[in-house]
């Protein structure tokens, strides 16, 4: 199994333990798959906050191609409404099956709290292989973002007779995209 | 006597079944669920870690709130340092009025509950929405959190959905998935309206000024998203120096707190982040962005405090709470603090909420350390209880257990009244081998249980007749027999002189030892305790033996504990060390010197065993025991579920607490009937009084017996 591999099973096999599910898709596939979930479940509209990355693939387009309402702007009042969510993740933790936004930006804070359905887009070769790895790089930042938020799976409680009760306040669903973008260098 | 408010409190959560059914199960699960969610990361060293940063900001604090307020502030935060709680909350209710804040939207902040937040703004017509769904319930109920993690736990998916029907004026059924969709629904309307959020922090770094907040519901990301000014408030404890320094506690915090690897959300903060000021224009903008650091006079207390100083190492898990098996039974509700609760819960009382409460609800603690195991800031959370309960026997001495401990702490005329009670018994014993019921206001201690009989004649007459035919002796040990070994189980002690002899040492029994003073440490009368401690350490001599022996580990633990009452005393300290150094509990001497062996008389028995509280965690003794059982010919050992939670005894517990004490047992009880074995096997006499006591008032026929008789019979040494 490649480093590539390797990383991306370990990283779905840890967000599946905490009901998230992931796809490991090349930039020229990424977009499809998104627009494809969504259909199948049945989103309609969707609050895509836009980074480089999600422009290179395609996803607006894609969306709308699949016939689902895209906003791209005044995400605070359409995400009242929006069953999706997409942005970028800056950072993602294989050991955990956790995403981490390293957002100064409003809108790709909201589109990732907001909807039902939120999908993360990371590039694998910002993924990290554990939790210490994470902090050693956001102990690196210099300034450190002024928001930082690590997303490990969907809203969850069991508050309720301590039945584990999956989507609470933040999204119900959550999947990630991670792009094979290139070969990483294992650092040992 | 407990205050009867407290009492009736008890009563109350003992009767409430849901809290009994949710609290029980989640109880019973959680050891397991928070070992596994610890693969592959090593929980001593975290949380030695967690004392070091911990203990490190402790040290440094005025150094850091000064560097936090700096750093926080250039990233666009205001900060204000209370020194009180009364200026904490006159600064917040100045901030409210002064920004128009009409509705607030909270996430979890214990230090806003400190500062009675929600009731002065409530007062001032000003809307706090608790956005937490376990918070949200109460709040709706009007009643205080029964546990720090899930505030809930004692109500039913029935009685959230009449509350949700009450509240939303819509009918509500009593399906979780669904009542989770009602609060979803509710609170997002909350959300998107809220004038403010206040936040509460897990920890704040001084380096960065970063404050962070944990949370599963994603409610503490709404709060910290949606509304334009957002407060935080946070007690002085939370400060780590560095960003780095803040991984340990994130490691232990939701693996202790709900065996999670990691929650949902976990947000970093740091200054002013940015809003949509207008979601028409979509104008965006810096939030308002407040952090309240709370540094109120009892948090400086608890630091000055060379005892209680650690208290600055707990992380708010809860993990306390869920391996305690008195909150098992009770929940938070009794420990009467509407922020904190169970061990720990008491410990922060006495300093941030309340004295007189502390000081009742300190006795609610079994003494069993079970807490210690798990907590994630290593506190030592019994005995600070137990310096609790010292202070509060100086400052208020209840004189019928003073009368008692006296009479205890007095050889003679505690072992007279021994003898006496051994005539006296008869009455009370329906002709059976134990005493099902005591008269009058000793009742309480026969519920659930029968005593045992108090030995006609006493070890210490029948040891000098006792033959020790030992050649080429190795060694002389001393042995402490304890009062339950002397006027009890006069057998066991006899067992144990037979066992050191069969591997070649002699034992002698010095006369003027008496009771170890565990009876009157555990009721905090520290004066009777050094007294007998003085006794013992006089009439045990331990410079003429090798070794001392006792066969109750909880007279083992308290005689090497002897040296803290002789820290000023530099004779008595040189004596209580050596005394200390030389005391081993029997399972582990008998060990030590050689005494495993394959002898046995080969006759087939099934026996379960039970740790004890003090052997297991005071002194870390629970494989040796196990090895001298199953290499003996015909044991065959069957482990027992929660073979170490306490038996409900906790030395004069079953008599402060009867009515915790007897379901703690019942569930002992439970778990050996489980085994199927024919013989219970303990090392603590009084574990093997309240077990037997059990057994026996349910007619069931099995024994229970010291492991050191067990191997003296099946050795065919008696």
């Amino acid at each position: 199994m490649g480093a590539v591999d390797e990383l991306y099973t370990r990283f779905d096999k840890n967000l599946q333990a905490v009901n998230g599910n992931s796809w490991l898709a090349g930039k020229a596939d990424a977009a499809g798959i998104i627009a494809n979930a969504y259909k199948e479940a049945g989103v309609e509209s969707a609050c895509v906050y836009e980074s480089e990355l999600l422009k290179e693939i395609g996803v607006v387009k894609a969306l709308r191609e699949a016939g689902i309402e895209v906003f791209t702007d005044h995400i605070r009042l359409h995400a009242e409404t929006a069953k999706g969510g997409i942005s970028e993740a800056q950072c993602s933790i294989a050991d955990l099956g956790s995403i981490v936004q390293l957002q100064d930006d409003i809108d790709g804070r909201l589109v990732a709290v907001m909807p039902e359905y939120y999908i993360g887009v990371v590039k694998i070769s910002e993924m990290v292989d554990d939790y210490d790895a994470m902090f050693d790089k956001l102990c690196s930042l210099d300034p450190l973002p002024a928001f930082v938020g690590f997303i490990t799976g969907p809203s969850r409680t069991a508050d309720i007779e301590c039945v584990s009760t999956v989507g609470v306040h933040g999204p119900l669903k959550l999947s990630v995209v991670v792009i094979a973008d290139e070969r990483r260098q294992r650092n040992g | 006597m407990a205050n009867e408010a407290l009492k009736q409190e008890i009563q109350s959560a003992l009767s409430n079944k849901t809290l009994g059914r949710t609290l029980g199960t989640f109880c019973e699960t959680y050891p397991e669920k928070r070992l596994k969610s610890y693969e592959g990361v090593d929980f001593e060293e975290t949380r030695e870690n967690i004392r070091r940063v911990k203990g490190y900001a402790a040290d440094h604090i005025d150094e850091m709130i000064d560097e936090f307020t700096k750093n926080c502030t250039a990233r666009g935060g205001n900060v204000f340092h209370a020194k009180s709680a009364d200026e904490a909350m006159a600064y917040v209710r100045d901030l409210v009025k002064e920004k128009g804040v009409q509705t607030i939207v909270k996430s979890k902040s214990m230090a806003s509950e400190e500062i009675h937040m929600n009731k002065v703004l409530g007062d001032d017509g000003v809307l706090v929405q608790e956005t937490d769904l376990g918070e949200f319930i109460i709040a709706l109920e009007g009643n205080t959190p029964v546990h720090m993690v899930m505030p809930a736990l004692h109500l039913n998916k029935e009685q959230v959905a009449d509350l949700f029907t009450d509240y939303t004026n819509e009918k509500n059924e009593p399906i979780i998935s669904e009542e989770v969709k009602t609060a979803r629904k509710v609170m997002r309307e909350k959300f998107t309206h809220a004038d403010m959020g206040v936040s509460g922090a897990n920890v704040a770094v001084a380096e960065t000024g970063t404050v962070f907040t944990m949370t599963n519901e994603g409610n503490g990301r709404m709060v910290g998203t949606l509304p334009k000014i957002h407060l935080y408030i946070f007690g002085i404890e939370k400060f780590v120096k560095s960003l780095s320094d803040a991984r340990y506690i994130f490691k232990a915090l939701p693996r202790n707190g709900t065996g999670q690897r990691l929650t949902s959300y976990l947000s970093l903060y740091t200054g002013a982040t940015d809003v949509c000021l207008d979601k028409e224009t979509d104008e965006k903008g810096p939030k308002e962005f407040y952090c309240v650091i709370l540094d109120d006079p009892g948090r400086r207390q608890m630091l000055e405090d060379e005892t209680f100083r650690e208290i600055f190492d707990c992380i708010r898990c809860g993990a306390c709470l869920d391996v305690c098996p008195a909150f098992a039974l009770l929940g938070g509700h009794v420990y009467g603090s509407n922020v904190y609760t169970g061990g720990i819960g008491t410990l922060l009382s006495h300093f941030l909420v309340s004295e007189e409460r502390a000081e009742q609800i300190q006795n609610i603690c079994l003494q069993c350390g079970r807490c210690k195991e798990v907590c994630g800031g290593g506190l030592h959370i019994p005995e600070m209880i137990m310096k609790l309960r010292e202070r509060s026997a100086e400052l208020h001495p209840n004189p019928t257990y003073k009368f008692a401990l006296d009479a205890v702490s007095d050889r003679k005329l505690f072992h007279s009244m021994l003898r006496i009670a051994s005539v006296a018994q008869p009455a009370f014993m329906d002709g059976k081998p134990m005493m099902r019921h005591l008269p009058m206001f000793l009742s309480g201690l026969s519920e659930g249980r029968s005593l045992p009989k108090i030995a006609q004649v006493p070890f210490r007459d029948i040891f000098p007749m006792i033959p020790q035919d030992v050649k080429e002796p190795k060694g002389k040990i001393a042995i402490f027999t304890g009062c339950l070994l002397d006027f009890v189980y006069v057998d066991t002690a006899k067992a144990v002189i037979k066992d050191l002899n069969s591997i070649g040492y002699i034992v002698d029994m010095p006369m003027g030892q008496s009771c170890c003073g565990a009876p009157a440490t555990y009721m905090g009368d520290r004066e009777n305790a050094k007294k007998t401690a003085e006794l013992n350490i006089g009439a045990l001599e331990a410079e003429k033996y090798d070794y001392i022996v006792s066969a109750c580990p909880t007279c083992t633990h308290q005689l090497k504990d002897y040296e803290q009452f002789f820290e000023d005393d530099p004779e008595m300290l040189a004596k209580a060390k050596e005394l200390s150094e030389k005391c081993y509990d029997f399972c582990k001497l008998f060990h030590m010197l050689g005494g495993l062996s394959d002898e046995g008389d080969g006759r087939e028995i099934n026996i379960t065993y039970h740790d004890s509280c003090h052997l297991k965690r005071s002194m870390g003794v629970y494989k040796e025991q196990r090895e001298l059982l199953t290499h003996t010919k015909g044991i065959t050992l069957t482990e027992m579920k929660e073979s170490d939670n306490c038996c409900g005894f906790g030395g004069t517990y079953s008599i402060k607490f009867p009515e915790v004490a007897a379901p703690i047992l019942e569930r002992k009880i439970d778990h050996i009937q489980e085994t199927g074995a024919d013989m219970v096997a303990v090392d603590c006499p009084g574990c093997m009084m309240q077990i037997s006591g059990g057994l026996d008032a349910r007619d069931i026929p099995m024994d229970v017996k010291h492991t050191a008789l067990i191997i003296a019979e099946k050795r065919g040494l008696m």
